[in-house]
């Protein structure tokens, strides 16, 4: 029993370290939110591919980082209602 | 060691780093300098740069010099410098994807950086929650905070020893969980405690609400941290909410000089804010025009501070998306004794200039601007003016007296009239490459090494470039010398302590005569010159203190100070072949073998010693070495025979011509020099030996100073003529070697890497000869080319570049070459932006509207009348050249989702010029373009070019995404377009490719194959290709290669009726047979081979990847009876799988590969362009030998000096995918910057001496490149 609940807190700091961190029941949007905000968090840190979005846009490299930032805020859309 | 190179190997090599800023910071790291001189301490990929700002004493000439490049081999991400409080030079801090810290000094007595500190903070690689996204250190050098994009934030704390050493603290967390931060900076406090400013969204209620309701009601924070030194951590002091729209945030001013607080920049508004203060907030002026939105909203995209600590003063300068600059200034409430508080009262904000859009705008304290811009050159700007006029441009001042800081409430917008430059002026333009779209290499004039034609630039400033491997060179004086053709020249000073020359001798071995030409203020020919004129010259020197020596063929003239004349007359049945002499010495080769030497006295006689040895073969060349300073002779000369050998003779008095050692050659020596230059290792001068071949090779070799033997011999070859040899030295006297072969080569010592460089120097035509020459004016070279004689002078050496341009008017998307000629056609489009069309349109009607416009604003009529003025002038230089010089300054016009669109013909070889173009209308943007021979048009050139319309309209908008393709024939050999029809294609055309007499194009997922029609393209087969969508095309035989966006390459083979001998009628079919089992996000490929693609993806890999030989033979199987018509899909896609052979992280974006020489009588390589502005080849390896070599050198490099910013190399190189079959050639080349002891250990580990190593190094880029 006190394994399972050591097991239990090793997983809970993890998530709390490492956002992504999934579990049992993580849910879709939790999951795909999660890869959407890595997506738009590693566009902005590479700056070449800032500058291949910009260009493609038409926009400056800041707007476009502007965009990106905002839509992690919520990627894929509210989350679904929850069924009780 | 295992070796996973067990196929082909690749060496990587970058011969141009990118160009593109990322962070920039000014800095003081130089010690012993003014305050007042700041360098520049910049970012580029995955290089940090120092720079130093170079002007003259008037301040004619300014140049930003580069003093210090190092590959940091990790994506740097931000750059900042601080000063602590008590130390005698900044800090300076590098944050990249190492998850760490790295903070470095600047070693002057090295020229290098010098790490000081290294803090692992978290995971490497670009992540969401590690640190390394934003980096500010507090202004007066305490602390250093890092943020990611979400969640984390690190401070350190810094602070100095009393050794002087500097501490770092162990790392204070300030995390928020699902907190986004947007922006960082820190805040001038004085001397409180530091406090750190940031912006952030806090998404948790967002997240776990489903109606939504909480997202529309999510709020933008300005929070503060404040780092409590005593206490030693850090705390979220205040937050506040702001304009949701902030992107931008910069610490105002604090302590006795300002408020402190912040500026908090948002779409249209800036705001003050501050936790002591009241807010204020002004909007951000728009532009005014008839081409111009009047609702639209820019935002700040860059800004710098000035701060005058002595006046308590400061400024700030922010610049808009357009480019413009604004003059933000804050005016202080006073008190009741009339004294400034620290409460701030307004701002205002004046117009100040427009420069390019900048990634990091640095205000240098000398009176420079320097704009690390986003695309295009790097800039730096004087300033003349501060702009602290207000009677100038009273309509470009604005205020904030009249905005309320709430940020719900309406106002006014304000207007400005942007203009040309006006407070600054431009002092230095700074040729860069990004962002670079496409490049081509190739030779249509037939030159002696292939050029790179590249399309680059954004907007109104794009290009066309052709780029050579050369220096650049200014020719002063062209002359011609009448009919006949001269071999030889000598430029002479009268005295040895002369400063300037003053003879010019021209020798003709053709018509065997020589002209002196007088050197003054003029050069002229000179009627009655001591010298012997109806003979060739051999050689002619000055030598002694005043005696002028003038070899020919039948003997010696030499012409003492006096006037008196000495001639030695060549033994009987002898004349002289070659000569050579010093100061004092003289060594010249007869006909008969034999050679004679003279020294000269004191007297400035010539004194022959008796002896005349024989050489083994007849004498073709030979040289003295130099006088060393302060010594009467030189040690050693050189004699090179025509059976191939050269010698080494000592010539020194006591041991006259005796051999000390003899080397043979590949061909016979045309021309020798013995030169002292210095070695860049050790500094001290060492005597080299050039020596150039028949057949046009040239070699370098030392002569060891003891023994007279030669050892480090390298060679290069120059081009199709004999090499001829000629020491020169540069503007900085360093002394160099100028090689004439079928083109010109400098061979110096390149001042940033220090070693010794050949580079071509770019003229129209080949000299003949060159020597130095200084006159009052000119300190430069002289040359032959033929008859003419040459007066120029070299620009700078450390570009090894040249480039030639011809402006484009949008930002160039796509090239195709005329297979004909050397004529290019460049698709041009620009999205966000209105096309000539609209722009037209809307300044037709633009009279009436604006005095509308102008009366809703309540504009002054004196304004009014100003901009009708302005806006009239414009249209008129528009019309004449489509882009005037106001558009290229202020660039294009904006509007929302509209595109601007063109297609031109560019002849960069001879017109240098747009010949024709053609606007595309209908909100049409041009991607690809290729140049096709129609089969059934009897073989005649058509250009065609795919587009799209209406795109990135969103999905259900009331117009829907469509492609077209345009064809275009050629007129006035192909230096014209004419329209011949276009075809509606139901997505945007990406790719577009000339197959077997058709045209091949992507639409979308599918291939087609279309044959030109009189009214539109007619379709002649069509194949499933790609999952998503086709965006490159490679072709041989009948083989396709068709590129994914998404998911790498599809081999398709395309098998025709026509050679099956099926019956009439049954389609022609496009079978994919191949596909990769790694997604990549492909943006360019080419075939290296028959089986293999070369491709770059948009995470910055280049990979190799190859057909299986099954797939392969049984894809080429006569007619469609063959097996692989019936062949099964394979999991979901193509029956075969590729083979990956080679794979390798450059970091930039490959735009184009291409599989050719870059010089002449070189291997080929595979050469990539980026785009941020890398040029870089992969060179295969020959021999087995070779990668075993360099793999282990690269590993022990790896080992010895682990990359400056703290990433693991080899991680690095295998960012996506794990590296292969690639040795990584640039950190290869960090080998000559170690440390000796460093290299004599890893030489000894790969069991070769340390000049061996090097050797090996260069030879594997001069082999291939430059």
């Amino acid at each position: 029993m006190a394994d399972k609940l050591r097991t239990q807190q090793q997983l809970e700091s993890l998530q709390n370290k490492y956002i992504g961190t999934g579990h049992a029941d993580t849910t879709k949007h939790e999951w795909t939110s999660n890869i959407a905000r890595d997506s738009y968090a590693s566009y902005q840190g590479h700056p070449p591919l800032l500058h291949y979005m910009s260009i493609g846009m038409g926009q400056p490299m800041e707007k476009v980082r502007m965009h990106c930032m905002e839509r992690m805020v919520q990627p894929v859309g509210p989350a679904p209602a929850v069924e009780d | 060691m295992a070796n996973v190179q067990a196929t082909q190997a690749f060496y990587s090599l970058t011969l141009e780093p990118s160009s593109a800023p990322t962070a920039a910071c000014t800095c003081n790291v130089i010690p012993g300098l003014k305050s007042q001189d700041q360098q520049i301490f910049e970012a580029r990929g995955q290089r940090i740069l120092l720079h130093r700002i170079v002007e003259n004493e008037d301040r004619t000439e300014v140049k930003v010099s580069t003093f210090l490049d190092q590959d940091v081999f990790g994506i740097v991400r931000g750059v900042s410098a601080f000063r602590i409080p008590g130390t005698g030079t900044d800090q300076l801090v590098v944050s990249s994807d190492s998850g760490r810290v790295v903070l470095l000094n600047y070693d002057p007595d090295k020229n290098s950086f010098k790490r000081i500190h290294q803090e692992t903070f978290g995971k490497s690689g670009v992540r969401r929650t590690v640190p390394g996204q934003y980096l500010a250190s507090d202004p007066r050098g305490r602390c250093v905070m890092l943020a990611s994009a979400e969640k984390n934030k690190v401070v350190y704390i810094v602070n100095r020893n009393a050794e002087g050493g500097i501490l770092i603290s162990s790392p204070h967390e300030a995390n928020q969980w699902a907190s986004l931060c947007f922006a960082v900076c820190a805040l001038d406090t004085g001397w409180e405690h530091p406090v750190f400013a940031t912006l952030e969204v806090d998404y948790n209620d967002a997240e776990n609400d489903p109606s939504g309701e909480m997202y529309e009601r999510r709020e933008k924070q300005l929070v503060y941290y404040t780092v409590d030194l005593g206490l030693n951590h850090v705390v979220k002091s205040w937050s506040d909410t702001v304009d949701y729209s902030a992107n931008m945030i910069f610490g105002v001013p604090g302590g006795q000089d300002g408020p402190s607080g912040v500026l908090v920049c948002c779409e249209d508004r800036i705001y003050y804010r501050h936790d002591k203060s009241q807010p204020l907030s002004i909007p951000i002026p728009r532009r005014r025009g008839a081409t111009e939105d009047p609702e639209r909203k820019r935002c700040i995209v860059a800004g710098c501070l000035h701060l005058s600590r002595a006046r308590h003063e400061f400024f700030f300068l922010l610049q808009t998306e357009d480019g413009d600059v604004f003059k933000l200034t804050m005016a202080m409430a006073e008190d009741a004794s009339g004294r400034r508080t620290s409460q701030p009262e307004s701002m205002s904000m004046r117009y100040y200039e427009t420069f390019p859009v900048a990634k990091q705008m640095l205000l240098i304290r000398k009176g420079y601007i320097y704009i690390a811009a986003e695309n295009g050159n790097n800039k730096l700007y004087h300033v003349n003016d501060l702009a602290e006029d207000i009677e100038f441009e009273p309509q470009n001042y604005f205020t904030s007296d009249s905005y309320s800081p709430d940020p719900e409430e309406s106002y006014e917008a304000l207007y400005f009239h942007p203009r040309g430059l006006t407070f600054t002026s431009l002092a230095v333009d700074i040729p860069s490459l990004h962002p670079l779209m496409r490049t081509q290499v190739a030779n249509p004039l037939n030159e002696d090494a292939p050029q790179i034609y590249a399309i680059q630039g954004t907007g109104a400033t794009s290009a066309f470039k052709t780029i050579r491997h050369g220096l650049e060179v200014q020719e002063i004086v062209s002359s011609p010398l009448g009919a006949i053709d001269y071999s030889n020249l000598w430029s002479l000073k009268h005295r040895a302590s002369d400063q300037y020359h003053s003879y010019l001798v021209l020798s003709s071995d053709y018509a065997d005569k020589t002209i002196v030409l007088s050197i003054g203020d003029e050069v002229e020919t000179m009627e009655n010159s001591p010298f012997l004129t109806t003979r060739a010259t051999i050689s002619a020197s000055l030598m002694g203190d005043a005696t002028l020596v003038q070899v020919h063929a039948r003997g010696v003239h030499s012409i003492l100070e006096s006037g008196t004349v000495n001639e030695w007359p060549v033994p009987s049945h002898r004349t002289i072949v070659a000569a050579s002499a010093n100061e004092r010495q003289l060594l010249l080769g007869l006909s008969s073998s034999e050679l004679a030497f003279f020294f000269m006295g004191d007297d400035g006689v010539l004194n022959q010693l008796e002896e005349m040895p024989e050489m083994s073969g007849k004498v073709t060349a030979l040289s003295v070495g130099q006088t060393p300073k302060g010594q009467m002779q030189a040690k050693y000369a050189v004699v090179g025979c025509d059976d191939c050998t050269i010698r080494v003779l000592s010539i020194e008095l006591d041991s006259p011509l005796e051999a000390r050692s003899v080397q043979a050659l590949s061909a016979v020596p045309t021309s020798i020099e013995v030169i002292e230059q210095i070695e860049p290792d050790s500094g001290t001068n060492v005597s080299y030996v050039h020596i150039g071949l028949q057949s046009g090779l040239y070699l370098r070799a030392v002569i060891d100073d003891v023994t007279g033997e030669l050892g480090e011999v390298r060679t290069k070859f120059l081009g199709a003529r004999p090499t001829r040899l000629f020491p020169v030295s540069l503007a900085d006297s360093s002394s160099c070697v100028l090689a004439c072969s079928s083109r010109p080569w400098l061979g110096y010592n390149h001042p940033l890497s220090t070693i010794y460089t050949l580079t071509p120097l770019v003229m129209a035509q080949t000299l003949d000869a060159a020597r130095g020459f200084v006159s009052e004016h000119i300190n430069g070279l002289c040359g032959i080319q033929g008859s003419n004689l040459l007066i120029f002078e070299l620009g700078s050496v450390e570009k090894r570049l040249s480039t030639e341009t011809v402006g484009l008017k949008y930002t160039p998307r796509g090239m195709a070459r005329n297979p004909w000629n050397g004529v290019w056609y460049v698709v041009q489009s620009e999205g966000n932006t209105l096309s000539r069309e609209t722009k037209k349109a809307l300044r037709a009607k633009g009279d009436g509207v604006k005095k509308l416009e102008d009366g809703d604003v309540k504009m002054e009529t004196a304004d009014g009348d100003d901009a009708d003025m302005k806006d009239t002038t414009a249209p008129a230089a528009d019309e004449e050249n489509d882009v005037g010089e106001t558009d290229r300054h202020l660039g294009l016009s904006r509007g929302l989702g509209h595109w601007a669109s063109c297609i031109s013909a560019v002849d960069p070889v001879h017109a240098k010029a747009i010949t024709s173009s053609i606007e595309f209308g209908e909100n049409e943007a041009a991607l690809c373009v290729a140049a096709v021979a129609f089969e059934s048009r009897n073989w005649e050139v058509f250009v065609a070019v795919g587009t799209g319309q209406h795109l990135g309209a969103a999905a259900g908008a009331d117009v829907q995404t469509k492609g077209f393709v345009h064809v275009f024939r050629l007129v006035d050999e192909g230096r014209g377009l004419e329209v011949v029809h276009k075809t509606e294609f139901p997505t945007p055309i990406y790719a577009l490719l000339p197959f077997h007499g058709r045209l091949a194009l992507g639409v979308g997922p599918e291939l087609f194959i279309y044959d030109l029609g009189m009214r539109a393209l007619l379709r002649k087969s069509r194949g499933l290709a790609v999952p998503n969508q086709i965006t490159s095309l490679q072709a041989q035989g009948n083989r396709i290669i068709a590129a994914d966006v998404s998911e790498s390459v599809t081999y398709v083979v395309y098998k025709s009726t026509a050679s099956s001998g099926a019956p009439a009628g049954a389609a022609d079919r496009l079978i994919p047979f191949a596909d990769d089992t790694i997604q990549r996000w492909t943006t360019a490929t080419t075939m290296v081979d028959y089986e293999t693609v070369a491709g770059g993806d948009k995470f910055g890999n280049l990979w190799v990847v190859r057909a299986p030989e099954q797939a392969s033979k049984e894809a080429d199987e006569e007619g469609i009876g063959g097996f692989i018509v019936n062949e099964r899909s394979y999991l979901g896609g193509a029956p075969y799988r590729l083979e990956l052979r080679a794979h390798y992280y450059t970091q930039d974006i490959p735009m184009s590969l291409q599989r050719t020489a870059l010089v002449a009588g070189g291997q080929e390589v595979l050469f990539w362009s980026g785009l941020q502005g890398t040029l870089g080849i992969l060179v295969p390896f020959v021999s087995r030998e070779d990668v075993e070599f360099f793999a282990q050198l690269e590993n022990l490099i790896r080992a010895e000096e682990p990359p400056l910013a703290g990433r693991d190399h080899l991680m690095y190189r295998s960012y996506y995918a794990p590296v292969k079959g690639v040795v990584d050639g640039d950190l290869c080349e960090r080998f000559s910057k170690l440390s000796f002891d460093s290299r004599q250990k890893i030489a000894g580990e790969v069991e070769r001496g340390v000049k061996e190593v090097e050797r090996k190094v260069q030879e594997m880029r001069g082999r291939v490149a430059f």
